[in-house]
């Protein structure tokens, strides 16, 4: 004879455990296939609430008050738009601009020069290229902050290695972070000897997904190295090298950490990028309200950017065969 | 019998009782960690060690000192970030004294005084620390009675110069023969010397590679001198000061009754600053950079670099360390040079180093006990003098400093202790690091060649001004 396990269990067992059954059923409810998903993001996305979205509104909010963090028992004053109205008015916060602007374009512009050399480098086979290619691609997994305190380092006039080299040959000691255009232009090669691997790396991804019988049949038609390039190479390329351009300039509109190693904002406030100078604001001047509206409008400009970004990313997607 | 019996059992329990009051057993003993946010350098290295080595709570707790070493470019905003944030994270701090101001008004640093009144221990230290550091380093308002710290580690700037070329006879010889004037060699000798002996001891001295320097010929350019100049903290203020106050100028009117231009920005004031920027020229070229901060004087002078500098006791340490110094064994330290009064006699005014030790409000009264046994440790006569002689510092403590050996103890602890009278301090208002940091600003443009001392200086005075009027200290 076979035992049949009953489906449910009798009705009198139902009523004796009320708490089991509702404690099951909530469980039961909660663990339906349809609700697994969102209850396994839920930590994640509570995670981001509380350590970005919050404090991202909270700093929204302080934008619009004359706050000192410094002064907890003092209550923030609403100045409705004053923060933002004082920072477009303020020469001072258009000069970081100018400064950081001046980093981004020459820094992304020799990100990219160099970058896309040293992609076309290593697109070819030649000995040793792996370990080659390890060593290029090493500064761009230094911290930020050490690659500042190495280039520091390296510009020190006294002991510094470039002085030291130019010394040999003129005779004497040459001084890289005394002016304001040499300071710019010390940032600007540190900044593009980390990040122009990166620019190569995206680049050679390009390289390599060129098919070879293009090539192949572009110098059977005697095509020269430049028109080879023009329509063969650059076409494949190109939407990386604007991938590179958006992100590099997105990442290098926010730097911080290396001219605040290297020059500190100096000589005077020259170098100083509109980061650096959030930075002041917020923690030497203590301007709470000040420094938030600041970080929206950087914020406002990083959003235009990324829109840039995706949009090339699109581009991207829709280009492929 | 069974009386004498019943006595004695009580006695023993009393004795028992009375031997666990005063002798906690271990079961009784709390661990109590102290944390204190100080600045990475060698005088709390010292400390931590030390109190690792030697201190042993009196109430029988496990009283651990947890130092935070903070890097000194970065020491202020790290620790006005943990006091804003409300973390609570810090027992003790190790403050730079014009931060009482903004971090007794925040409500962050706790009152001493009534601690003080009772403590028989604690009033006998007030009463043996020098009147300066008292002033400057315990009390909030700037030389009132409240008291807030303790001397840490007093500081002043020293001169740091090398005898092979400074008591080198033919340089000697040299030098009098161009400024009819004596090289100072010894102490005494250096007590005379004043800026503008120093800009001649910067040219003399500034030679290319190959020249002939005292018994030998320069391995490689060297310079005359070097002092602060760097855009970071208060490097170049601390020095720029010092100038100011010896010329008779004044960084602000400390009364507040008249308006800060005029008085940051004086005829004296420029003309004191231009010194500043004069002398300059015979220091090593990373002074054109705004970078020549503490540490960097320190390193160029430790290797051999430069023939005399003005740096902080706090730094000299290893610059009798053969290990790290490549002039240890010619090397000593001197008063730092001062200005010419009309009657011949120098004036030294400087702007006062080093930091008290402050306690935060949140502690509960155990852990303020403790700290302020640490406190008592580490301005014990003992401690003291083990700190001065191991080349961590300097005391403040007028039981050391008057001992008649004290200056015997470090090589620079003689300039130290003659310079002690001569401190004054900056701003100990909640304002100060919006004035530093624009002053800052200002000398590093001066600095760099981008304007001119009369150009910083009216800056200064316009955005000092404009501060402490806002801020209801100027009416």
């Amino acid at each position: 004879m076979t035992h049949i396990q009953p489906l449910s269990p009798p009705p009198e067992t139902i009523a004796a455990t009320p708490m089991r059954r509702s404690a099951r059923g909530f469980l039961g409810w909660l663990m339906a296939p349809e609700r697994r998903g969102p209850l396994l993001v839920a930590p994640a996305i509570a995670t981001l609430v509380i350590v970005n979205v919050f404090p991202l509104l909270w700093s929204y909010g302080l934008s619009f008050f004359n706050y000192n963090a410094k002064r907890i028992a003092v209550p923030p004053r609403w100045v409705g738009l004053a923060n933002y109205t004082d920072l477009f008015s303020d020469a001072d916060v258009w000069g970081r601009f100018v400064n950081t602007a001046v980093i981004v374009i020459g820094s992304v512009t020799l990100q990219l020069i160099v970058g896309f050399l040293l992609a076309l480098l290593f697109a070819r086979e030649f000995p040793l290229r792996r370990y080659l290619l390890m060593l290029v691609l090493a500064p761009m997994m230094l911290s930020l902050s050490a690659v500042g305190v190495f280039f520091k380092l390296f510009y020190e006039p006294t002991f510094g290695f470039i002085p030291r080299l130019v010394q040999e040959f003129t005779g004497q000691p040459v001084v890289i972070l005394d002016t304001p255009v040499k300071a710019m232009a010390a940032i600007v090669c540190a900044d593009a000897w980390m990040w122009s691997p990166f620019v190569m790396l995206l680049v050679l991804a390009g390289l390599v997904s060129v098919p070879k019988y293009l090539y192949e049949a572009a110098e059977i038609d005697r095509a020269g190295a430049w028109r080879r390039f023009r329509t063969i190479t650059f076409p494949y390329i190109r939407s990386l090298l604007l991938l590179a351009l958006l992100f590099r300039t997105i990442e290098t509109f926010k730097i911080f950490d290396v001219p605040y190693v290297l020059t500190e904002g100096g000589p005077g406030t020259s170098t100083e990028t509109v980061s650096v100078y959030l930075f002041r604001v917020a923690f030497n001047y203590f301007q709470t309200g000040r420094a938030s509206a600041l970080g929206y409008i950087v914020l406002f400009g990083v959003i235009v950017l990324t829109s840039l970004y995706l949009y090339a990313i699109q581009t991207r997607r829709s280009e492929q065969p | 019998m069974k009386g004498l019996y019943s006595g004695f059992t009580a006695l023993a329990a009393a004795s028992m009782l009375l031997a666990g009051t005063a002798l906690p057993s271990p079961a009784a003993a709390k661990e109590i960690v102290i944390n204190m946010a100080a600045p990475d350098w060698l005088p709390t290295r010292f400390m931590q060690e030390e109190f690792n080595r030697t201190y042993k709570a009196k109430s029988g707790n496990d009283v651990k000192l947890v130092i935070d070493f903070i890097p000194w470019p970065s020491f202020y905003q790290r620790v006005a970030a943990s006091l804003s944030s409300g973390e609570k994270k810090y027992q003790m701090i190790v403050t730079d004294s014009q931060w009482l101001g903004d971090f007794v008004e925040g409500g962050h640093y706790l009152k001493l005084n009534k601690y003080i009144d009772k403590d028989p221990e604690l009033q006998a230290i007030m009463a043996d620390m020098h009147q300066v550091l008292k002033d400057t380093s315990s009390s909030y308002p700037y030389k009132s009675t409240n008291y807030y710290g303790f001397p840490q580690f007093p500081d002043n700037l020293v001169t740091f110069y090398r005898t092979d070329l400074f008591c080198n006879k033919t340089e000697r010889a040299n030098f009098q023969a161009k400024y009819h004037r004596a090289l100072p060699c010894y102490y005494n000798e250096w007590q005379d010397v004043d800026w503008d002996e120093w800009g001649q001891i910067g040219e003399f001295f500034t030679r290319k590679k190959g020249a002939q320097l005292g018994n030998g010929v320069a391995d490689d350019d060297i310079y005359g001198v070097a002092f602060q100049a760097g855009k970071g903290y208060d490097f170049s203020s601390m020095q720029i000061n010092t100038l100011v106050w010896d010329y008779g100028g004044d960084i602000w009117d400390e009364t507040n009754t008249k308006p800060a231009s005029g008085v940051v920005n004086s005829p004296i004031a420029v003309k004191a600053m231009q010194k500043y920027l004069d002398l300059l020229k015979w220091a090593p070229p990373v002074a054109r950079t705004g970078q020549m901060d503490i540490f960097v004087v320190q390193d160029l002078y430790m290797q051999g670099k430069v023939a005399a500098v003005v740096d902080w006791v706090g730094v000299a340490g290893p610059v009798v360390d053969p290990k790290v110094s490549k002039v240890a064994d010619r090397s000593a330290f001197a008063q730092s040079p001062g200005t010419r009064r009309p009657d011949g006699s120098i004036s030294r005014w400087a702007n006062i180093g080093g930091q008290p030790f402050v306690l935060t409000t949140w502690n509960s009264e155990e852990v303020v006990h403790e700290s302020l046994e640490v406190v008592k440790w580490w301005l014990s006569t003992p401690t003291q003098v083990n700190f001065v002689k191991h080349g961590g510092g300097e005391s403040g403590m007028l039981s050391v400093l008057n001992d008649p050996a004290y200056a015997t103890w470090a090589p620079f602890s003689r300039a130290f202790a003659d310079n002690l009278q001569w401190q004054k301090d900056i701003w100990h208002i909640p304002e100060f690091f919006p004035l530093l940091t624009e002053q800052q600003e200002q000398f590093d443009k001066a600095i760099t060649g981008q304007i001119s001392a009369r150009q910083a200086l009216d800056t200064v005075a316009a955005f000092q001004d404009k501060m402490l009027r806002e801020d209801g200290r100027i009416h």
